[in-house]
């Protein structure tokens, strides 16, 4: 991964010299080589000029923003470049028709499961995900599929609670805004994975607005919220349990308020840091026989979608192997 | 493959040596820049740094390494920019 | 769609699609679906720079009808167009790419005394290669064939040695 995601987690501006990006904030003044950007998240209030915009939009780059919560608020998302007609026909006859989405649907959920029983599996604890996932095949209905997905959900996060330290429980899953500190990381944590696979969709021929589990109202790039869902347990959720065990994160990068509970800027920097590492990690491929960076393992899940929309692999939601 | 580039170039030039380098690879200390490139990418740096050198008179050392975990970097004193992706 | 004569009731194809013709029948069908992958190619960014680094000087792209996208074109007596590749392995399919740009700007561009070269600057070689009768009764055929692959099913991939450098590697064996 020659190219880099950059997290600007402090008030600043991005500013365009010659060809290059300057971030500058009260401290610095901090030059960012354009062929080193891979995308850029945007955390702190960022002012931005149109001649990094066009910079950036040559280059293939998109921004997120989140706001101070370290809510997904927006991207800078550029000009479609990579169209396909063909693909777009696909992705919208596979929503058209019931059987054909409820298909996709439920491979993204069992895909999700069997990643959260892999995770609780890790830590050695009991579950009932097998079981509940068996309810999936006769679901009839969007809805109903959604409700085994939110069943299994809860009883995963109760077993992780098993092995969190008394403060660190999830109890009840809270979202806006979270209320306690697992709930600050878990939200912080999706709308951050949101983005990554929203650029891992922009550098394919699929558009990010066709869906399938979640209704393509859902959100603007309600695919990103399909794909982010496999993705939840082995990327998000394993790093969140590892830096509370750990003790990487503690009490003391949270900013605790009445009824809600955030990340506060060490906090985010911590959570940013272990991301991106995790991000840049790599496992050998079985079927490609290289090995593939976690980052990679998102957009290959796009290919796959790909290759099951034009007839020519049924999709298999990954699953982690190791 | 890492590289780490060096350079020596006639004060009319430099500045569009450091310009150009500044849209490639990381800005370390005066007249030395690091990063992680591609194949294309190397390619790309070596053609448009001879196009903007003279190559009489200038000199561009590049070292390059199969990997950042080839070598090992040690700062003593200041680290002048710090390679951090999160600003 | 516009025709070709001489070659009538198949459509237009492009110049890669007959290089893909020989390389890869499934990358052929993603390309001409538009599902491309050549922006992720490390091959074809060496190609571009290795064009640049050669033929600076003489470099003048012929573009035409979104069809023909020859490296250049020199004018002289007659009209030269060059194909630049890295190198010969493929040249079959080289070499009926040029074949086809030849036939095009001949028959449907009404455009006499041409020659065509494939260049191989690495190598420091050059190959000439003119139209012959028994090349555009293949080159039909081809083009009859890339259509039929075209309207069918994706085809199932082929491993073969250069799947591994190849920018839809990912793609196929996922």
């Amino acid at each position: 991964m020659t190219r880099k995601n950059y997290y600007l987690t402090t008030d600043g501006l991005l500013k365009r010299k010659e060809n290059t990006v300057y971030f500058l904030n009260k401290d610095s003044k901090r030059p960012i080589p354009i062929n080193k950007i891979y995308s850029i998240y945007a955390y702190g209030a960022l002012s931005i000029s149109s001649q990094v915009l066009n910079l950036l939009s040559r280059e293939g780059i998109p921004v997120h923003f989140f706001n101070r919560y370290g809510f997904y608020t927006g991207s800078f998302y550029l000009r479609e470049t990579l169209l396909s007609g063909d693909i777009i026909i696909k992705q919208a006859e596979h929503v058209l028709d019931n059987e054909r989405r409820m298909e996709l649907a439920k491979s993204f959920v069992r895909g999700a499961a069997l990643n959260m029983k892999r995770v609780l599996g890790y830590y050695g604890l009991e579950n009932g995900i097998s079981d509940t996932l068996s309810d999936l095949e006769s679901s009839g209905s969007i809805t109903e599929v959604m409700n085994v997905e939110a069943r299994i959900r809860s009883d995963y996060y109760s077993a992780i609670d098993g092995i969190l330290p008394e403060g660190f429980r999830i109890e009840r899953r809270t979202r806006r805004p979270p209320e306690n500190m697992t709930n600050a990381m878990i939200s912080f944590g999706n709308s951050l994975l949101y983005s990554t696979v929203i650029t891992e969709l922009y550098n394919t021929q699929l558009n990010p607005t066709i869906s399938y589990l979640h209704e393509p109202f859902a959100r603007r790039y309600s695919l990103a919220l399909d794909l982010s869902e496999i993705f939840k347990p082995t990327i998000i959720d394993r790093m969140i349990i590892s830096l509370i065990k750990k003790r990487a994160i503690k009490v003391e990068d949270f900013e605790h308020g009445m009824n809600q509970c955030l990340l506060n800027d060490s906090g985010k920097r911590k959570f940013l840091a272990e991301y991106d590492r995790r991000l840049g990690k790599t496992v050998k491929h079985r079927e490609l026989g290289r090995k593939v960076s976690y980052r990679r393992l998102i957009r290959l899940e796009a290919y796959k979608l790909i290759k099951h929309l034009i007839g020519q692999k049924r999709y298999e939601p990954f699953v982690m192997w190791w | 493959m890492y590289l780490l580039i060096v350079y020596d170039v006639g004060v009319e030039r430099v500045n569009r040596v450091k310009s150009y380098l500044r849209t490639e690879l990381h800005w370390v200390q005066n007249s030395v820049f690091e990063g992680e490139v591609t194949g294309s990418q190397f390619k790309r740096i070596e053609m448009n740094l001879k196009r903007i050198i003279d190559e009489d008179r200038d000199s561009v050392v590049i070292y390059s390494f199969r990997s950042e975990s080839a070598f090992k970097r040690n700062v003593l004193g200041v680290e002048k920019s710090p390679l951090d992706v999160i600003l | 769609m516009s025709m070709i004569s001489g070659l009538e009731g198949n459509p237009a194809v492009r110049g890669l699609q007959i290089n893909y013709y020989f390389i890869c029948r499934t990358k052929l069908w993603f390309f001409s679906h538009n599902i491309q992958m050549e922006r992720e190619s490390e091959l074809v960014k060496l190609g571009r720079l290795l064009h640049e680094e050669s033929y600076s000087r003489e470099k003048k792209e012929l573009i035409i009808d979104d069809l023909i996208a020859a490296d250049f074109v020199k004018r002289k007596d007659c009209l030269e167009v060059h194909e630049v590749k890295k190198s010969n392995t493929m040249e079959e399919a080289h070499r009926f790419q040029l074949i086809y740009y030849l036939f095009y700007l001949k028959h449907v561009k009404g455009i006499e005394n041409l020659k065509g070269f494939i260049d191989y600057p690495a190598l420091k070689k050059r190959t000439e290669v003119s139209l012959n009768d028994e090349d555009v009764e293949e080159l039909k055929n081809v083009i009859k064939d890339i259509d039929g692959i075209i309207r069918g099913p994706p085809p199932a991939p082929q491993r073969k040695p250069i799947c591994r450098s190849c920018a839809y590697f990912e793609l196929c064996w996922i």
